[in-house]
């Protein structure tokens, strides 16, 4: 099933990739699939996710939300460690194996950070990172299901991270139980992750909403502009490049 | 080796910006650092009533956001076909709408503070970066930059950049996205965004 998405998600990538020359011209196709896109998923946040966050809150403690964060943030240790690799940073993936290493262990299933008492600081990357990396183009803007705003390599870096995540490999290789309780366990530790995540971004989102009167346009600018930092691939011309926060205030470009 | 690249990377920014800068970086840093003690200082963590603090952000805010030359930014080729009216009318509730938003924002702030990093130069002749960061709970910092422009000696927060996001590039895209698909133009932003107010 997950080995399903994952390709899926990857093919969509691809035929998308295919789709960036028509970025300049033929926006408007593509705006208006991610704005329906973007209203479905707002509808669905306000009706599931949001109150399932809000519900979650209620029914525990800051504690428990940080073991829960804690736990999740340790399961995507693998997959940083993995990027920090490709990306040449050996010293980084030597620390993030043993935060991994520290935090599974000793640190209950990942439930406490205790390696960051130990100079073993977080410094997550992913497979996004290492493509931009390497060069390879982000692609258009593009909302997905459920997930929401994305780029083609950011679709491959989230589908790529999550093949380097231990839950799923304990899912696909576990032998305890019956089929469906063994799936049962791994969607509802997925979906409890997720909405973790909803948690985390309550007010954020809130705050977000209540001030803008385009609240997609909002998103896209700053997921656009958020996602220029990672495109630091070796370019020659690097130099002559100016940083993208450094427009001219008096010039007319259009949006 | 990161971190000598970066070392080395600011001692060569600072140097080049010494070098044909028309704002004094070292001004603009004490500025900043002026401007954001005292945020966290008389609002972050003073003991005063929610509308003093209000009044206290207000008047902070006033006085070091150039918020004419932002404003004019954020509404791209549509400022140039406004009336003085409704420039006036998107000025106004553009101020009133950014106090809103971020007095609401002050309790993210608590116990945190900002380190400074150097400037950086703009191509711009009479602005200059400001680079912060602010530590996070975990992993590693935020990165906050200011933007300073100098007019007649006087200096003013033009645009703040966090973690790469322009408030104002933001904003810009969000109000002329607006207009380019609201029948109602400027009218209509500026009476949609008093809606926001409370």
């Amino acid at each position: 099933m997950e080995r399903k998405y994952i390709i899926l998600s990857l093919c969509l990538a691809i035929l998308l990739s295919g789709t960036q020359t028509a970025k300049a011209e033929g926006d408007s196709a593509l705006e208006t699939y991610n704005r329906a896109m973007f209203g479905f998923n707002t509808t669905l946040d306000d009706y599931v996710f949001k109150p399932v966050a809000r519900g979650y809150r209620a029914i525990t403690t800051e504690f428990i939300r940080e073991r829960v964060h804690d736990f999740f943030a340790n399961l995507r240790e693998p997959a940083t460690a993995i990027n920090h690799t490709l990306q040449g940073n050996l010293v980084d993936s030597g620390k993030s194996v043993g935060r991994f290493v520290v935090n599974t262990t000793l640190g209950l299933l990942g439930t406490f950070d205790v390696a960051s008492g130990w100079g073993l600081e977080k410094n997550k990357t992913g497979l996004d990172a290492t493509l931009a990396k390497w060069c390879v183009p982000d692609g258009p803007f593009i909302v997905l299901p459920i997930f929401g705003p994305s780029t083609p390599r950011h679709t491959v870096g989230m589908a790529g991270d999550a093949a380097a995540d231990p839950l799923y490999w304990a899912n696909y290789y576990a032998s305890f139980g019956e089929d469906w309780q063994r799936y049962s366990f791994y969607y509802g530790l997925t979906a409890l992750g997720f909405v973790s995540v909803r948690e985390e971004n309550l007010e954020f989102l809130d705050n977000l909403t209540a001030g803008s009167v385009d609240v997609y346009g909002t998103i896209k600018s700053a997921f656009i502009q958020n996602r220029l930092k990672l495109n630091v691939c070796a370019d020659k011309n690097a130099e002559n490049q100016t940083a993208s926060y450094d427009f001219d205030f008096d010039e007319d470009f259009d949006e | 080796m990161k971190k000598i690249f970066a070392v080395l990377f600011s001692v060569l920014m600072t140097w080049s910006m010494t070098a044909n800068a028309a704002v004094d970086g070292k001004k603009a840093e004490d500025f900043v650092k002026n401007l954001t003690q005292q945020g966290i200082e008389q609002l972050i963590n003073s003991n005063v009533s929610e509308a003093e603090k209000q009044a206290r952000f207000t008047k902070l805010f006033n006085e070091d956001l150039d918020l004419d030359f932002i404003g004019k930014f954020v509404l791209g080729r549509y400022w140039r076909s406004a009336t003085a009216k409704q420039r006036a009318d998107f000025i106004d509730v553009y101020r009133k709408l950014n106090i809103q938003t971020w007095s609401a924002r002050f309790n993210e702030f608590k116990g945190k503070h900002f380190e400074f990093l150097g400037t950086e130069s703009s191509k711009s002749p009479d602005q200059i970066f400001v680079n912060t960061q602010v530590p996070m709970p975990e992993g590693q910092p935020a990165s906050v930059k200011w933007r300073v422009k100098e007019t007649n000696g006087k200096m003013r927060v033009v645009d703040i950049i966090i973690e790469n996001v322009s408030l104002a590039q933001t904003a810009r895209s969000e109000y002329t996205g607006y207009i380019k698909k609201s029948s109602n133009g400027i009218d209509g932003l500026i009476a949609d965004l008093r809606a926001k107010l409370k």
